[in-house]
């Protein structure tokens, strides 16, 4: 059971249900406690000690429901420890419960692991027999012949676990792949000798040949079901959730402009992943400050050497150092998707940076904090498309609105991220005013989507706004987003 | 007794001398106690004749943390009974309900110690005085330093500890329950002060050592969090997380039965269908059981027989605690009501 335990770990592992080695333990020591008879129990009992959140839970449910059958769990409390399946097969139980034989044969089992193939493949030889009435003096050939008709079905079960490894099975990736699988894994085990074997057996007639044949036949045809089963359970198993963090890899790196619509879901949930991460690294740090609260502990500690007079104070409190974000972004056609995800990961760091304040333009710039503040991110996002997602760029308007709105709330701890391509249709860029807040605040950050070589192209203008940011970036896919935001942290938090 | 590793324990200050008589009162406990929690079953009967009404999972969660020593956390919307559930348990073990409040800015000296400062001055003022008979006969600087090491260090001993909630847990040797709640308010610093106690089941005072729990009565733990931020991996590691979402209706109306046993059925299955429904709604704040109770106990008062609609428009505040939601339910009340009155 232990073994089955940690497949079954292996698998929430891919499943993204992250449980560590000492939670593995716990789960061990649960078991003799709970036993595996009453299934929900059992259920529950793992899923209070391996899954840790909702999302987690829901994971654990279906991995759960999808490793242990119902079979699986009854035959593991029939056998008890005498029958570990694992023992035969190392990706786990799985292959023990697809076809119907496994449940006549399942009497017979514990019989079969003292006798070693004692009572082996009974159901199937039977079928074949009362077909052919007396008829097994004829024995096949070929191996896997032999083995089909002879072999018990655990030596089956070996046979097709090794070939499963020999073909990899475990790193299927991608559900057209199911057939190629269940081939390479067929040949593995030596089909190819078993299918001339039956065609000289037809070829040649007689009824003991052709009565072989036939039996041959089925064997294979319940074999290959067998393995299309298998790789199946594999494909599950392993692949669903590896093509998830392929899918995952590529979206970080794929041009945010290129996404389509139908991977925004995807990848509203890398940015709050990557934020979940981004506030667990940053979030622990603070400053003591040398005011508030007297430690009267330290100070009494620190002061006995003096007699017990308290003349050297110490302070306990600590303060947060709470940074200031403004972030302009530029909402016109080509860079609207850029600035779509920089917002949505400002705000999915809220725990860390609770003040940002978020402005938008095409040419007028609005203040949108309000609007991030009070509905969820999408809506949000679509109402700042539609109010200020027209209309042609201007940087020389957008930073007048800002020098007439809100420069004097910038301040030394101010870090202000503009995102934009700079392209200003010819306009006057006005990079005066960014020269006031590069001396104003405590930092400008320009992020630009384009590549550095196009950046003085045309029109864009960064060749005059460069100079009067602290810090400029190419900024064009989520990992450089990632990038920058954990830059922003390290010097604002 | 505890087996304080206290290294500069005066010898005075060892407990009290009634050892016997109190762990033979345990051992008469802990009996009782592992009765109660012996099956899952056992559990949800002990708790449902508390009234409160739990399901599997909860029971589970319970049984497990009684037997593997393992601190529950649980995790679920504000208002599905949490709390209720520690102070349930704690009142079904007859035990002790040891609860720490946690906020921003709380740490261990208000969580686990203090020193009674006042009368540590005092003391080393009483010394200060007494010195002279102390070092009497002593010659030369060496001969009196032994002396006063002789003398024993009181200053920083369990007399002039103020135990706080998580040392008064530790130290009851009777077991108790220790309910954390909403540790999700704490700050991250207070998490890994909780670390040592969760796993080990004690707490190091550096001046003193380590004080560990009663081996055979650990407190039982509880945590409860509104996810209010994520609580590190480190916690959720060493504790069993249990979820509670909101109940079904079946289970909401078998609470609704056990905490206000008096409405009538018919307004009880309306009620809940009702509060069902709205949670299906996009509010601000959905209602929670608490609320769900908190209306069947108006309604009870009310006098009322079953549900209508200017009856729920006028006791809409006390499910609802945010005015633009009673806006929005107000105006489909209509046909909310109609369906919740229908269903049965």
């Amino acid at each position: 059971m232990e073994k089955t335990l940690v497949d079954f770990v292996k698998v929430l592992r891919t499943a993204e249900v992250q449980v560590s080695p000492a939670e593995t333990l716990d789960a061990m020591s649960a078991l003799p406690i709970v036993g595996y008879e009453d299934r929900t129990l059992f259920k529950n009992a793992l899923s209070i000690l391996l899954s840790k959140n909702p999302e987690e839970k829901e994971a654990f449910d279906t991995c759960f429901d999808r490793f242990f059958t119902a079979e699986d769990l009854q035959s593991l409390s029939d056998a008890g420890d005498f029958f570990d399946p694992s023992q035969f097969d190392d990706e786990g139980s799985e292959g023990f419960d697809e076809s119907s034989e496994q449940k006549q044969s399942g009497g017979d089992r514990s019989q079969r692991g003292q006798g070693g193939g004692g009572g082996g493949g009974a159901s199937e030889e039977a079928e074949a027999q009362s077909d052919d009435a007396f008829d097994d003096s004829m024995q096949p050939a070929s191996a896997l012949g032999q083995l089909l008709l002879n072999g018990s079905r655990s030596e089956q079960m070996v046979a097709l676990a090794e070939a499963g490894r020999e073909a990899e099975v475990n790193q299927i990736v991608v559900f057209t792949q199911k057939g190629l699988y269940t081939r390479k894994i067929m040949e593995a085990m030596g089909l190819k000798g078993l299918q001339e074997e039956i065609s000289e057996l037809q070829q040649a007639g007689g009824q003991p040949r052709l009565g072989l044949a036939g039996r041959l036949k089925r064997a294979r045809d319940l074999l290959r079901d067998q393995v299309r089963d298998y790789v199946e359970r594999q494909f599950l198993l392993h692949a669903d959730e590896h093509g998830k963090q392929l899918r995952e890899e590529l979206l970080k790196k794929v041009k945010l402009s290129n996404l389509e619509k139908r991977n925004f879901k995807d990848v509203q949930e890398i940015v709050f992943k990557m934020a979940k991460k981004l506030i667990a690294i940053h979030s622990k740090r603070r400053k003591t400050y040398r005011r508030g609260q007297i430690d009267i502990r330290k100070t009494l500690r620190k002061n006995m050497q003096y007699d017990g007079n308290l003349f050297d104070l110490r302070w306990k409190s600590s303060k947060v150092d709470r940074p200031k974000v403004m972030c302009i972004c530029d909402c016109s056609g080509s860079v609207s998707n850029y600035s779509r995800f920089l917002l949505m990961f400002l705000y999915s760091l809220a725990e860390i940076i609770p003040k940002v304040r978020s402005f938008a333009f095409s040419s007028d710039l609005g203040e949108v904090t309000d609007i991030f503040q009070r509905s969820n991110l999408e809506d949000a996002m679509a109402k700042t498309m539609r109010d200020y997602g027209n209309g042609s760029t201007d940087y020389g308007q957008m930073l007048m609105d800002f020098k007439r709105r809100c420069m004097d709330d910038v301040n030394n701890k101010t870090t202000i991220i503009i995102l934009g391509d700079a392209r200003n249709n010819y306009g006057d860029p006005k990079s005066e005013i960014l020269r006031e807040m590069y001396e104003k605040s405590k930092r400008v950050i320009w992020l630009n989507p384009e590549p550095r070589s196009n950046w003085t192209v045309g029109d864009a203008e960064m060749k005059k706004y460069a100079p009067n940011c602290h810090q400029t970036e190419v900024c064009n896919s989520l990992t450089h987003l990632e990038r920058v935001v954990a830059n922003l942290l390290k010097y604002t938090v | 007794m505890p087996s304080h590793n206290a290294p500069f324990f005066s010898p005075g200050l060892i407990r009290e001398p009634n050892i016997i008589t109190k762990s033979h009162q345990g051992v008469r406990l802990s009996t009782q106690r592992a009765e109660k929690l012996a099956t899952v079953e056992a559990i949800s009967e002990g708790l449902a004749s508390l009234n409160y009404i739990s399901n599997l999972k909860i029971s589970t969660a319970v049984f497990l943390a009684h037997h593997l020593d393992k601190p529950v956390l649980i995790e679920g919307p504000p208002g599905v009974g949490k709390t209720e559930l520690a102070k349930s348990v704690a009142a079904l073990l007859n035990m002790e309900c040891v609860r720490l409040q946690c906020y921003e800015g709380l740490d261990e000296s208000k969580a686990i110690y203090e020193w009674k400062y006042g009368k540590q001055l005092l003391y080393t003022q009483v010394l200060k005085e007494t010195l002279g008979e102390i070092l009497e006969g002593a010659k030369g600087l060496s001969e009196s330093v032994a002396k006063l090491h002789e003398f024993g260090d009181v200053f920083f001993s369990e007399e002039f500890l103020e135990p706080r909630p998580l040392l008064k847990a530790l130290k009851n040797q009777e077991g108790c329950v220790l309910l954390i709640d909403e540790v999700d308010k704490s700050d991250y610093e207070f998490e890994s002060l909780l670390l040592e106690m969760l796993s080990d089941y004690q707490l190091s005072i550096p001046e003193i050592g380590t004080i560990q729990a009663n081996p055979d009565h650990k407190p039982l733990v509880f945590l409860t969090s509104n996810n209010t931020r994520e609580i590190s991996d480190a916690l959720k590691r060493r504790c069993l997380h249990l979820y509670i979402p909101f109940p079904d209706a079946d289970l909401e109306t078998a609470i609704v039965h056990a905490r206000v046993p008096d409405v009538p059925m018919q307004l009880r299955d309306q009620l809940v269908a009702f509060v069902q429904a709205l949670r299906d709604l996009d509010l601000k704040k959905v209602p929670a059981i608490s609320e769900t109770i908190d209306w069947a106990k108006t309604l009870l008062l009310l006098h009322s027989e079953s549900l209508d609609q200017d009856l729920v428009r006028q006791t809409l505040n006390v499910i609802l605690k945010f005015q633009e939601d009673i806006e929005a339910v107000e105006a489909e009340l209509p046909m909310l009501t109609n369906k919740a009155i229908k269903r049965d």
